[in-house]
């Protein structure tokens, strides 16, 4: 399965999937993301007044019970995503009420929602994360909160805008497309990703914000599709999948049942992907490059950063562990000799 | 053009000598007067037209200060540094001029006394608004310090004061500058007068008659002449005790104040709700964006108080709730805001908990920034990003910070507004009252209305308007 797709190849797929979203590849259909859609539709004030409440009563009954249940989302967030459902969904213009999908779909997504436990991102078809509108879809992983950090902590290196970066495991381009943006003329990054899904929708996202130039989207597994670039790179950063097997059946039903295991599963303690990642990033960093990896969090990144900075010592210095705003040790970072 | 400011400027400074020359050189166009005094009017309204009809507030509550102009003046810095005392030519100033006690007519009615009575009297109402003898005051200290040969040295002081200085001077310029206009027509007039000229007559008055329509709107102006007055700004409620009940008052209030800002089409964004357990919020922040919210919104600090039959009380008995209200203006001049840190803050994710990272998805990802050195904190919930509720979160901070550091200097022109901490509870500024009989009605001023669902939808220029002049009007030793 590990193949390196040219990356005009990618760039025909991709021409077809923007023009219909039509499954070109996958075998399920998937709709546009709602804020990208015409507005061709229209509601009388009164009836989307009626859907609001119908929503809202479903989301204050239902929130709590699904908060208790397995952590899920509770009323207020559910009121919170239901504004945002609207908003993307929706457009005054003159009084007039405007909707790029029709008042039945809008049902439709909000028992997805509550009855079907589907992320809200899924719902609407993007994730905002950090100053961006991502394209996401199943398949894909969302981009997580915690991860916009890493984003700082490759801005914080010196000489990062002119320098060759590599995002490994890219999903849905997130990590690529925020690098990218802050580079200069020089700077490129690689992005690489095993799952057909996240190459297809990375290609939507770094297309979208006009950086093709910047980012190339390779298809392939961690370091295989970037061999021309070894030794080159100015740093990486990555976040793989780190669950612990084990927790994967009692994850809350957003991520379980929808987003992709290949996207999650850490092996038995979560860290297979991550040691393998360390071992190679000693090759694939120019001297001198930098690291950052995100993990699961306190114990993993004690265990990852101790292990840089004693059983691959000769290769790397400077190692630490980053906390993330929820106060967990969240990032592994360091630089090769 | 050029010959008329050296006319003008002889005429008001030195009125009786050089009264002769005015008149020789008027005599000396007299066989074709009008050019001059047309090409002179020309000019002068090209000077005033730009302001344009001013709109500002009738019943409706629309009061739209969107086009409000520059104050453009035409004077050179060493005439402004001059506050010495104009006059006519035969001695009248402004004072006097008041003094006299003419009657103040209807526009259409009367002569040139009425109007020249009705623009004095402004101008006095304009000076007091102002602060007229404090700004004076401090103009003199700023020229003091300004002077000084070290003042460079620090530059960031530095800055400060010429920019204060450079403030209160084009302020002080411009009703300088009016109330010169004012004198100089009345001299024009009775030239006019004297030499039988009824074209200058009529225009003399038709420029009199429209400083007077001027001089209303610049009182109107003259209410918002805060140094942060012309801001955005952040308006924040907060529940008082009493439970579900005053925090459904609290949403009430921001709901009002939305609608408020949405009629004058600022930007209304929620930064920052704490919803309530049962019902209403128990503390909101939002951002109103536009010119002059802060000058308005700012007549709402303090606490509201609400009377009615409560919709949570089975027994249908009356209740009173309040909530407090503060208001915190966005400083735009980036230079003059309190320099903040990186290492002096603490950011933490809101609501977290468990293991987040892969294991979660959610859609909340509140943010709270902690000042260390101060207490201060801000949180902000509301963005679709982590990234944008922090950039929102420290926003709130920064100004918060800004009215500490402004608290703090106590600058004569940096008026500051109280924070939700400083606001005592006992001092309520305005009761809504729903029941046994409805009516709004502000302590501060006894302005009232009997329509308090207007108010609660956002009909508050009434309330506001009558604050602002009252609050600037009432102090005698202002002036
Ligand atoms: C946790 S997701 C991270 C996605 C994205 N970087 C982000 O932060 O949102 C992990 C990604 O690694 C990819 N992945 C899993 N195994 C891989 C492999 N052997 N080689 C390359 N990518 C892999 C998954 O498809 C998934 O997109």
């Amino acid at each position: 399965m590990i193949s390196r797709l040219p990356i005009s190849t990618v760039h025909l797929r991709r021409a077809i999937t923007i023009a219909s979203f039509s499954p070109s590849t996958a075998t399920q259909p998937y709709p546009p993301p709602l804020f990208l859609r015409p507005l061709t539709y229209s509601a009388a004030p009164s009836d989307l007044a009626a859907f609001r409440r119908w929503a809202t009563a479903r989301a204050t009954v239902d929130g709590p019970r699904l908060e208790s249940s397995d952590g899920g989302p509770g009323a207020s967030q559910l009121l919170r995503e239901l504004s945002w459902l609207l908003e993307d969904a929706t457009s005054q213009s003159n009084g007039k009420i405007l909707m790029r999908a029709d008042l039945d779909e809008l049902y439709r997504l909000w028992k997805e929602r509550i009855e079907e436990r589907k992320p809200f991102q899924y719902v609407v078809g993007c994730e905002h994360w950090r100053d961006l509108v991502l394209v996401v879809r199943e398949g894909v992983l969302i981009p997580r909160p915690e991860t916009e950090m890493l984003v700082d902590l490759v801005r914080e290196v010196e000489g990062f805008s002119e320098g060759l970066w590599a995002d490994l495991g890219t999903g849905s381009g997130a990590l690529a497309v925020a690098i990218g943006r802050a580079l200069e003329d020089k700077g490129r990054v690689f992005a690489t990703d095993l799952s057909l899904d996240a190459v297809e929708v990375a290609g939507i996202n770094v297309e979208r914000y006009g950086l093709k130039d910047k980012v190339e989207i390779r298809h392939g597994s961690w370091f295989e599709p970037l061999k021309d670039v070894k030794g080159k790179l100015t740093g990486l950063v990555s976040n793989p999948p780190y669950i612990p097997s084990s927790d994967i059946p009692g994850l809350q039903a957003e991520v379980g049942r929808h987003e992709p295991k290949l996207a999650l599963d850490g092996g038995m303690n979560g860290t297979d992907h991550l040691l393998h990642l360390c071992e190679e990033s000693a090759t694939a960093l120019r001297p001198g490059g930098f690291f950052a990896f995100e993990t699961n969090g306190n114990i993993q990144s004690e265990l990852i950063a101790n292990h840089m900075s004693t059983k691959w010592a000769n290769c790397f210095h400077n190692v630490k562990t980053v906390l993330d705003f929820a106060g967990i040790k969240r990032f592994v970072t360091g630089f090769r000799r | 053009m050029v010959l008329f400011s050296i006319l003008k400027r002889s005429l008001s400074r030195n009125p009786n000598t050089k009264k002769p020359i005015f008149a020789a050189f008027l005599s000396s166009h007299s066989l074709n007067p009008l050019p001059l005094r047309s090409s002179f009017y020309l000019v002068r309204s090209r000077i005033r037209d730009p302001y344009g009809s001013i709109v500002f507030f009738g019943n409706a509550g629309r009061l739209d200060l969107s086009h409000f102009p520059p104050w453009f003046r035409w004077f050179s810095s060493s005439e402004a540094s001059e506050i010495s005392e104009a006059t006519t030519s035969d001695g009248l100033t402004v004072d006097g001029i008041v003094a006299k006690g003419w009657a103040i007519l209807d526009e259409n009615e009367g002569d040139w006394k009425s109007h020249a009575a009705a623009i004095a009297q402004s101008i006095q109402l304009i000076k007091k608004r102002l602060q007229w003898k404090k700004m004076s005051v401090r103009l003199e200290q700023l020229s003091v310090t300004i002077n000084k040969v070290d003042l460079w040295d620090d530059p960031v002081f530095a800055g400060r004061v010429s920019r204060e200085h450079g403030g209160l001077m084009s302020k002080m310029k411009e009703v300088k500058g009016f109330e010169q206009d004012l004198l100089e027509h009345i001299d024009m007039l009775k030239l006019a007068r004297e030499e039988n000229d009824q074209d200058l007559e009529s225009e003399s008055m038709k420029a009199l008659l429209n400083m007077r329509r001027t001089a209303k709107e610049k009182e109107l102006e003259a209410l918002l002449a805060g140094d942060n007055d012309s801001c955005s700004c952040f308006i924040e409620v907060q529940a008082g005790a009493g439970g579900t009940e005053s925090m459904d008052w609290a949403a009430m209030l921001v709901n009002m104040y939305k609608m408020w800002a949405q009629h004058h089409g600022f930007g209304v964004t929620v930064v920052d709700e704490m919803p309530g357990e049962v019902a209403g919020i128990k503390r909101a922040t939002i951002k109103v964006d536009g010119e002059y919210a802060f000058g308005y919104a700012k007549a709402e600090v303090g606490v509201h108080r609400l009377v009615r039959i409560s919709p949570f009380d089975s027994a249908k008995k009356r209740h009173t709730s309040f909530a407090a209200v503060a208001v915190i203006p966005i400083i735009g001049d980036v230079s003059t805001r309190y320099q903040i840190k990186e290492s002096d803050l603490r950011i933490e994710r809101f609501r977290a908990g468990g293991a987040g990272g892969q294991h979660v998805n959610t859609t909340e990802s509140a943010v709270r920034i902690t000042h260390i050195p101060t207490g201060i904190a801000a949180t902000c919930q509301n963005e679709r990003s982590q990234h944008s509720n922090k950039a929102s979160a420290m926003s709130v901070l920064q100004s918060r910070l800004d009215q500490l550091e402004m608290a703090r200097q106590a600058q004569l022109n940096a008026e500051h507004t109280q924070s939700l901490t400083e606001i005592s509870w006992g001092n309520h500024i305005r009761s809504y009252v729903l029941h046994p009989y409805r009516m709004v009605k502000d302590l501060r001023t006894n302005y009232e209305v009997s329509d308090p669902d207007s108010v609660l939808e956002g009909d508050l220029d009434g309330f506001i308007l009558n604050f602002l002049s009252s609050s600037l009007d009432k102090d005698e030793d202002k002036l």
